[in-house]
Formats: C-alpha cells, structure tokens, sequence
C-alpha cells in the first residue's frame, strides 16, 4: 500500500522542519527520535537538512549548537564515535566532515577528520588477510575482488557500499579547501573501482554483495542512491558513467515502488542530482508522515527536507557537458 | 532486567526442557488460541511484566517468505497480553536494509498491529548502553546493546524457521543479531561475521538469552536462506523456553543433526540442551512432522545422512 507519487510542484512540509526542530536536545545535538539521546549520525544529518533550509528559516543558534556538540565529541584522532559515551572512531566520521563543512569555522576539526578517514583502511584485502583468503577462503561463495578496498561501518571490518559512499563524498566536499587530498587520490580511485565492482546485475547496489552462493542479490534504494551520488565525481571515466546510468534506469524503475520514506526521499533526491526530472514526492512523503510518523526518526525527517529542496552543492555529481 | 537473568550452567548441570510442537495450517488459524494454551503449559510469570517481542524482519517482502509472517506477531502480542503482561512491544533492527518503515509497510504490519506508535520499536536506532559479553568465544568483548531489549522483562524471539547460508539455519538464536544496533556496527552489522558468526551467536545469547522461543514454521524457507531461498510450507510452530532446545528441535524437524550446526553444538554446552534425551516434547512428536529442508552444497553435511565435512571458514 504505498503511497500514490504525483506530478505536482515541490511541496515542502513544515511538519518535517518542525519535526527536525523539535527533536534537537539542549546539547545541541540530535538523537534518532526525539527525546533519545544524541548521537552524530542524527545530528549530522539534521544539521545538513537544516543548512539547507531557506531564508524563511533563521537557524544560526540551532546550527551553532549542533556544531558545537559535534566538535566536543570528536576523539583525539579526530575521527568520531556513533554514540559520545563511544571511544572508537567509526563511519559517523565521514558525515561529521560533511555537516561541519557546510557550516564553516571548522576546518581543523575537518581536517583530522579526513585525516582519519584517509588512514583508516577496512580490514579485508591486506596482505595476510588475501593470504589467508587464499588457502581456506570459499572463493566461490562471493564473487568480488577484495583488492578493491572502500570504508568499513567498524574499524577493521569489511567494506561495504554506504560507508564507503559518505567517505567519498566526504573527502569530495573538502576538494581543494585542504592539501593532502591529492594524496588521497588512489584511495579514492580505489573505493570507486569497489563500488563498480560491487554492483549488481542489471544496475543498483545492495549492502555490498552482488552475489552470494551464485545468486545475483537484489538492490537495495537507500544503498543504491549513496552510491551513485558518491560516484558523481567519477563521471569523467567510461567504466563509471556506465554503471551509473544503468544504476539510474534500474533507480528510476524501482524508486516510486518504495513504501518506506526514507527510501523514497532519497530515491528523488538521486534522480534530481542526476537531472533525470523525478515526479515531486512532497506529496507522497506527507501521506506516509501521517501514517507513521517517519518512526519519528531524524535521519528520515532530514532527507525528507533535503528531497524537496534543491540539490546541495555537497551531493551535485561532476557530470561531463555531453552526457 | 533480561539479560541479568540466565545462569549459564554446564549441560550436565542442567533439568530437560520442554518444546511444543504445534500444528498450524495456515496464517488464517486461530495463532493466538495456539499460542495461549502453550504459554498456559509454561506458568510463564508474566503477571505486569514488559515483554519484547523480536521478529526476523529481513527485508521488504510482502509474501513473507524471508520474514516472520505479522499474523504471527500480532497473535503473539494478544497471547502475551492474556497472560497478564502489562506491555508487550515488537522490537527489530533488520540486518541489510536501512529503510525499517519501508519493510514494516510492505509485510503490512501496523494492519495487523493497529498502530506502530509505541507498538513497534526500531532497534538500530534505539539508545544503547554499553554491556560487557558474559562469554569469550568471538574476539568481541563488549556490544552496544539496545535500551528497549535490556529494559525489558521478558524478551520472546520470533524467528522463521530457515536455512542460512552462513550459518546452516537461522532460529530463535541466530534471530538475536537483529537486537545489535546497526547505527553502532552497520547493515549489515559486520562486526559479529568478522568475529566469527557462531561464536557471536554464542557471545550475545549468553549475554541476552531470550526468555522464550516461537518459531514461525507455517511456511519457512530452505535452499539459500535467509533471503533467497524457497518457501517450504511446515505448517507448524514451535515454542519453548529453552531456545537453545526449541532450536535444535527445529533443526531435527528439518531433517538436520543440530550437534553439526557450528552455534547450536557450542550453545548445547553453556546455554541450553540440544541432546534429545533432554528435550521432552509437548503436542506433535518430531517424527510426526519432520520434512527434509533443501540445503545449500556448503551445509549438505548438517543433514542425518550428509558427509561430515564442514565448510572451511572465510
């Protein structure tokens, strides 16, 4: 029973901001649903959909006090934990970088950040560990070349598609506002030639198993529109522009099919980046806000307000003039 | 609180359980009446308590193939309810997809349920606490664990009954995965397969035992579990407060010897039995219901008359 997509003019639905406002904790900061405790994630992505909002919105105090509990929670090896009462830096990382970015006066806190990012490989496809896969692996299990390396959800895990795609985009952000990205250029050529090897049959991306036991898997929405949208800076190569296209048609075809908002929220917000001209989900997302609520959730709330604005510079992909 | 609860005693230490075997046709049966009469059978002490309810929600398929059917959900919320609790909520974190709401609208569940608010609570984002593991057998010391699954009373795992192609079958303890909150380890949450998928199964079960076990077996799946295999029409569930017997009856009703499933074999020492000489059976007799379950080549060995060859580990 999903709800019904129209073409309609943008509609943007106050409830969202209201929602968002609502839930930021006298911290500063953001937790999942609101009256949870924050975590960076929520905060993260609130503070980007809040950036976003027009000028009808004077939110300095609020993007201040997101900021700020950003900024007291990140380790002294500049990365950031998902939750503050955490010591181990993690994926949260790359969109800490990207809110704090976008609010300016934070650019030692985003250069550890990178920093951290550009140092912290998964733990797959090291030396021993392709060893090791070698003599008691099952090769014929997953098909993927583990040379190819992203980013891990967890320090020292195995990369996968999402936390691979806000590293990317991440480091894409700080382009030229730091020195030491051109040195991680190969690292980031490196996590695209894994996004392209892991996607799916006939276009899209799941978690980051394209096949498992000679079974092709399905796609998957959320992941898919990361990865596409991390790999808006690669357009300039064929092999990318080739599994971009056919991720979009797979994308276009499947998107308005998604009963859950956060799916569709970002499924409009991929196609609109990539100038494919989605029908407006304003609409469609307010009737599944008063069915559910979004759960509540933050993230969702923030990438239903992110779907109905323009597309941020942060998300916009490096498409060539004649493609 | 439940997971202060479970004392792990060795299996000579421990008195049998008991498992019921139920016969249920279909989704339209009367799930709750079965699942009443069971609970009765167990003096389950239920009276004002919270009860967690935690299904296999894997992602958004509206033949519930992969995903314990909402039927069986809703009937055991009503059980739990007749038998005196004072809350019962359903709680998931599913493992490969982000989008909850998108898998909860596409099996129907608030049509089942009523309502999601304050029915239904995400446990990828909930808020966590910090717990130490009570057993050592993965690498992994200490989990985020979910507010919602340590403050409750009672937690039940709901699980389908089917194969995996990981870990050779996914039950009432392998369910409990979905409890680690993907915004701490990920979707999928990778942390517990880089540590070594059985012992992590041993690691969180000892630290969170559920209380009691109902296995959706109405139409399971076999083949490439635990999404893509086919459905395999059981009509049974199966219910116990000792999951680690519940699980091995399963395995047995599925033509399986449990002791070669890696998690079962380790959970049998610590924290439940797994001998059939200890497992005394309520309603239909294993012989009565057992149908063979296609497996992947990787796991033909879990069966009574497979090769014993386990698969190296990757």
């Amino acid at each position: 029973m999903r709800a019904e997509i129209v073409q309609q003019p943008a509609v943007k639905d106050e409830r969202w901001t209201h929602g968002l406002l609502a839930a930021q904790n006298l911290d500063g900061g953001w937790g999942y649903r609101e009256g949870q405790d924050s975590a960076i994630e929520p905060t993260s992505w609130a503070l980007l959909a809040i950036s976003e909002m027009g000028r009808e919105h004077s939110l300095d105090r609020e993007k201040r006090a997101g900021a700020s509990f950003l900024g007291r929670n990140q380790l002294s090896n500049g990365s950031w934990p998902t939750v503050p009462k955490d010591r181990a830096g993690s994926w949260v990382t790359s969109l800490a970088c990207l809110a704090l970015q976008g609010l300016g006066g934070w650019a030692p806190q985003v250069d550890a950040g990178l920093h951290w990012l550009a140092r912290n490989w998964p733990g797959e496809g090291g030396f021993w560990w392709c060893l090791r896969h070698r003599l008691f692996g099952q090769p014929q299990l997953v098909v993927q070349d583990h040379r190819l390396r992203g980013w891990g959800w967890t320090s020292g895990t195995s990369s996968w598609v999402e936390p691979t795609a806000y590293a990317l985009l991440a480091l894409r952000a700080a382009r030229g506002s730091t020195s030491f990205l051109a040195r991680v250029d190969h690292r980031c050529r490196l996590a695209q030639a894994m996004l392209c090897n892991r996607m799916c049959a006939g276009g899209g991306w799941n978690c980051g198993n394209p096949v498992v036991y000679g079974a092709a898997g399905h796609p998957l929405l959320s992941s898919t529109c990361w990865a596409l949208l991390s790999l808006g800076e690669f357009m300039d190569q064929a092999d990318v522009r080739r599994c971009v296209t056919e991720s979009l048609d797979w994308l276009e075809r499947s998107y308005s099919q998604s009963p859950g908002p956060g799916s569709l929220a970002l499924g409009a917000l991929c196609l609109k980046a990539f100038r494919r001209a989605p029908p407006t989900v304003g609409p469609a997302l307010s009737e599944l806000y008063e069915r559910n609520r979004f759960l509540g959730q933050v993230p969702v709330l923030a990438w239903a307000s992110l779907a109905v604005q323009s597309v941020p510079r942060w998300l916009r992909p490096a498409i060539p003039a004649s493609t | 609180m439940s997971y202060a609860v479970p004392s792990i005693k060795p299996s000579f230490q421990r008195p049998p359980s008991r498992v019921a075997i139920q016969r249920a046709a279909s989704y339209e049966a009367n799930l709750a009446a079965i699942i009443s009469e069971t609970l009765a059978e167990f003096r389950l002490d239920l009276k004002g308590r919270s009860v967690l309810l935690k299904p296999n929600f894997v992602g958004a398929d509206p033949q519930c193939v992969m995903n314990t059917h909402p039927s069986v959900v809703a009937a055991a919320r009503e059980a739990f309810l007749r038998a005196g609790a004072a809350t019962v909520v359903v709680g998931e974190g599913p493992a490969l997809e982000r989008d909850t709401e998108g898998i909860l609208e596409a099996i129907h569940l608030r049509e089942y349920l009523g309502s999601l608010d304050g029915a239904f609570v995400d446990l990828n984002v909930d808020n966590v606490w910090p717990v130490a593991l009570r057993t050592r057998a993965s690498s992994v010391k200490r989990l985020y664990l979910p507010a919602s699954v340590l403050r409750a009373d009672c937690v039940v795992s709901l699980p389908k009954l089917k194969t995996h192609h990981w870990a050779g079958v996914t039950l009432s303890l392998k369910n409990m995965f979905g409890i680690v909150p993907g915004h701490c380890y990920g979707w999928p949450k990778n942390l517990l397969h880089w540590a070594g998928i059985s012992k992590s199964i041993l690691d969180l079960n000892s630290t969170v035992r559920p209380d009691f076990a109902i296995v959706d077996g109405i139409v399971g799946m076999e083949g490439n579990g635990p999404t893509q295999g086919q459905p395999k029409a059981a009509g049974l569930l199966v219910m116990g407060d000792d999951p680690v017997a519940v699980d091995a009856t399963c395995a047995r009703i599925m033509g399986l010897i449990p002791e070669r499933v890696e998690y079962l074999r380790r959970a049998g020492i610590l924290l439940g039995n797994l001998s059939e000489k200890k497992i005394e059976q309520i309603g239909e007799s294993i012989a009565s219901v057992s149908q063979p379950f296609a497996m992947v080549r990787e796991f033909e060995f879990l069966r009574a008359n497979g090769r014993i060859t386990e698969p190296r580990s990757v």
